[in-house]
């Protein structure tokens, strides 16, 4: 630590004022205030300010994101591996998986810094560490498949249409990796939708005969005759597969089981709000339980499926886990917040079933909510301030 | 007695409360009177360095209303009129004399009190300088005295970080304190309420025929503003006045002796003071006095007043006469090595970020601000803590567009000047102060 204090002591004159850099600042500043936190004192009052801050309120999501990211390099490979007929042993699977989804991430960092500095240098303001946050949830929820030039087109996309241009961290009204992801599927559908979800290696061994990439949403929206569960296990998707999420999807949602833990986590040290996560859950729930009474034996064996398959095909768990409980692009107000849980869970039953289009509808559900967010607020408002008895 | 519960508001982990002691300080050599500290009063000095003045002699009075005036609270020779930027009156320091000299003023009885003319009794106030000490919601000036208010709020004890507790300030003085919510009966045509909190026994059992309101819960439930606002039932009942039971008893000294009272029980407290308890000193103590030998070394932060309200004061600083805390705070403006992701067993928190959240002990608290300056990520505390229910958030925001009319529907002016909302937010935003700032802003104008 002495050694890195040093070294920050000895550059902070290149990028302070005067110095070479000193437009550069922000970017300095956010490196060295995760090593060193600012020696800044309270110049109002109240005198003393809680210990937490944006930058800690941040990485505690980054941590709860961490196990989807190891999980989804060993997804990754498993899936790159199993199609392509080689060995499934931990090491050559776990190789295969960071070079997979390492340069990714990577890409997705890089670029992602890369406008916030532009932004904060010309703003004049420090790097909000919201960005760690999106950056790591973008190629989380990419296919394995995606070339690295459409990574950074769609976080670049993210960042600065749906949020920079706002005003930045704080001032955004979409979620930007959903932004971000939903770009990239609109504009280039051939490399995100459809056969994508395996990475295959470069020009190696061919596909085995037996493998099938297709996802359980992409089954489930398929599925012409007999119970989609049915046709789900026929194909390999036991209730615990799905569970746990082995199977071939976007690099780090499709575990269910990590998004309960991840969620759980975030719920109870109070960074995820619990009335979004269980709003999103009723909403879901209630959906599907009204498309199984729609359902007739002539009617498409998708109105008909267990309500709580929802919740565990596709990555609906991972979008509620931590998407809809972005706090900035949700309302601020509680009952506002359960209101936009619940019809994020509705629509996304609705998409998946109704749209053959879109196989995955939380996506679009969560975007077409944060539209609404500031109108559920508005409303909330309105009544909340009704009761006050008028001061002026 | 109603009961009031307060189910927001917030406790602050803080280490170094004062203990319940209490003993005499000696007789400071000066003391001073400390008007850039008293909100809204715009001195105009009415003595020179060198003068003589008496304990009770006129010093300044406010320019806004001549006849409200502010006296001495020594004898002997003013010696220092300190100006600060832009020639503000920063204090009027006056060294004492070995025997002081009194001027005298009118004095009451108690039946010239039931006897006298309300007037009387508010132009003796007046003359007497204590009238400042009554305070109008919700701006916290002192009110017009051709008004008369809906009520009279009374509020005992303070529940901010850290003040002196009733038990120990009015022990010895009830029967003045029985005296001054007399002289508060002849000031209003509505009632006087006395609210104490429900753990103060000694108080509630001592009082209780005088006791109207009983509070429960955190800080600041012991607020007039906050008593008030989960008790008022028409728009009428906001320009309430109120007063605190330490200052009641100034008042009731003033009128009972005819002569400026100067006793006032303060505390040192806060992590860095090592004799932390009560003392009995006067008002316009020098910090010096009533710190020294009884600090630590190293860098100090010396707050007149609460440790969420007060004010940052130079160690040649004086205690102004709303000021009954001197808390001292390391002064926290060392760079923390990986300040934001320790596990903090030790880090005091409102949130549940930190391993703290199980460690149920108080916690050393500095002035560090802990995080840089963000825009507002809608965590959702301050509305989870503000005592009236306002969205401190989002009337931060219609402050910052400008929007007058919308931040007063928000419940601007319902705001109790807490901090709570400025102590909880990660992005570090001065919520409190831009609350303050347009609170005082509209008031300006209005007037």
């Amino acid at each position: 630590m002495k050694i890195l204090k040093a070294f920050f002591d000895s550059q902070r004159r290149h990028f302070g004022k005067g110095g070479k850099f000193e437009r550069l600042h922000p970017f300095f500043e956010s490196i060295e205030s995760i090593f060193f936190a600012s020696a800044q004192v309270t110049e109002a009052v109240p005198h003393v300010r809680d210990s937490l801050d944006v930058k800690r309120y941040m990485a505690l999501v980054i941590f709860a994101l961490l196990p989807h990211l190891f999980f989804g390099m060993y997804n990754a490979g498993y899936q790159s591996q199993l199609a392509t007929g080689q060995p499934l042993s931990l090491i050559p699977v776990v190789i295969r998986g960071l070079w997979i989804v390492m340069p990714l991430v990577i890409v997705s960092y890089v670029v992602g810094f890369f406008w916030e500095i532009i932004f904060a240098v010309v703003r004049k303001h420090e790097i909000s560490e919201g960005l760690f946050v999106s950056a790591m949830l973008f190629p989380l929820i990419l296919p394995p498949t995606l070339p690295l030039w459409q990574a950074a087109l769609g976080i670049s996309f993210g960042i600065v249409i749906g949020k920079e241009i706002f005003g930045g961290t704080g001032r955004n009204f979409l979620n930007p990796a959903l932004t971000g992801r939903a770009f990239l599927y609109f504009a280039y559908p051939a490399q995100n939708s459809g056969d994508v979800w395996t990475a295959m290696g470069t020009g190696s061994a061919a596909l085995i005969d037996s493998f099938t990439s297709a996802t359980p949403l992409a089954i489930a929206a398929a599925t012409e005759s007999g119970g989609v569960e049915q046709v789900l296990m026929d194909k390999g998707y036991t209730l615990s597969k799905l569970f746990f999420g082995l199977y071939p999807d976007s690099i780090g949602a499709s575990s269910t089981f990590l998004c309960i833990i991840g969620g759980t986590f975030l719920m109870v040290i109070g960074v995820a709000s619990y009335r979004i996560i269980f709003g999103d859950i009723i909403g879901m729930l209630f959906m599907g339980v009204l498309l199984n009474l729609f359902a007739a034996s002539t009617s498409m064996p998708y109105l008909s499926l267990n309500p709580l398959y929802h919740l565990l095909i596709g990555g609906s768990a991972f979008g509620i886990a931590y998407m809809t409980t972005d706090p900035v692009s949700a309302p601020d107000m509680n009952g506002a917040r359960w209101v936009y849980g619940f019809f994020i869970g509705a629509l996304t039953v609705l998409i998946r079933v109704f749209n053959p289009a879109f196989p995955e509808g939380i996506m679009l559900a969560i975007l077409f909510m944060n539209l609404f967010a500031p109108l559920l607020d508005h409303i909330e408002i309105k009544l909340r301030l009704r009761r006050r008895i008028p001061n002026v | 007695m109603v009961p009031v519960h307060l189910k927001k508001g917030y406790r602050l982990r803080i280490a170094g409360a004062p203990s319940p002691q209490s003993s005499g300080l000696t007789k400071p050599a000066h003391v001073a009177a400390v008007p850039e500290r008293i909100p809204f009063v715009k001195p105009r000095l009415r003595v020179k360095v060198n003068d003589r003045v008496q304990v009770g002699s006129l010093l300044f009075e406010d320019k806004r209303n001549p006849d409200i005036q502010f006296l001495s609270p020594g004898g002997g020779k003013v010696v220092k009129i300190g100006l600060g930027p832009r020639r503000v009156i920063q204090e009027i320091v006056i060294e004492l004399d070995e025997e002081e000299s009194f001027r005298e003023l009118q004095a009451f009885s108690e039946s010239d009190l039931e006897a006298a003319d309300g007037k009387d009794i508010v132009q003796a106030i007046i003359e007497g300088g204590l009238w400042p000490l009554i305070r109008m919601l919700p701006f916290r000036d002192w009110p017009d005295p051709k008004t008369t208010p809906p009520y009279v709020f009374v509020t005992v004890g303070n529940l901010e970080p850290f003040h002196p507790r009733p038990e120990i300030f009015l022990n010895g003085r009830e029967d003045l304190f029985r005296f001054g919510v007399k002289i508060l009966n002849r000031l209003t045509d509505g009632q006087v309420y006395v609210g104490a909190s429900q753990r103060d026994d000694v108080v509630i059992s001592e009082f209780e025929d005088l006791i109207t309101h009983t509070y429960r819960g955190d800080y600041p439930a012991h607020d007039a503003g906050v008593l008030l606002y989960h008790t008022k039932s028409a728009p009428s009942d906001n320009r309430t006045w109120y007063i605190d039971a330490q200052d009641l008893l100034l008042l009731a000294e003033l009128l009972q002796t005819g002569r400026y009272p100067t006793r006032r029980t303060v505390v040192l407290a806060g992590s860095m003071a090592n004799q932390r308890q009560h003392y009995q000193t006067r008002i316009g103590v020098p910090l010096r006095h009533l710190m020294e030998d009884r600090a630590e070394e190293g860098d100090i932060r010396c707050i007149a007043g609460g440790i969420l309200t007060g004010y940052t004061s130079s160690k040649d600083s004086f205690l102004g006469i709303f000021e009954t805390g001197l808390n001292l705070l390391p002064a926290g403006n060392e760079r923390e090595v990986l300040a934001s992701f320790q596990p903090g067993f030790r880090k005091p928190s409102y949130s549940r970020t930190f391993l703290s959240a199980f460690n149920r002990g108080d916690f050393v608290m500095n002035c560090n601000i802990h995080g840089g300056v963000r825009a507002c990520i809608a965590c959702n505390h301050c509305p989870d803590v503000c005592p009236v229910d306002i969205l401190p958030q989002l009337t931060y925001k219609c402050i910052l567009v400008e929007a007058v009319e919308e931040s007063l529907a928000h419940g601007l002016l319902d705001c109790v000047e807490c901090g709570l909302c400025s102590y909880v937010c990660p992005s570090k935003i001065e919520l409190l102060d831009t609350l303050r700032n347009a609170k005082a802003a509209y008031y300006k104008e209005q007037a």
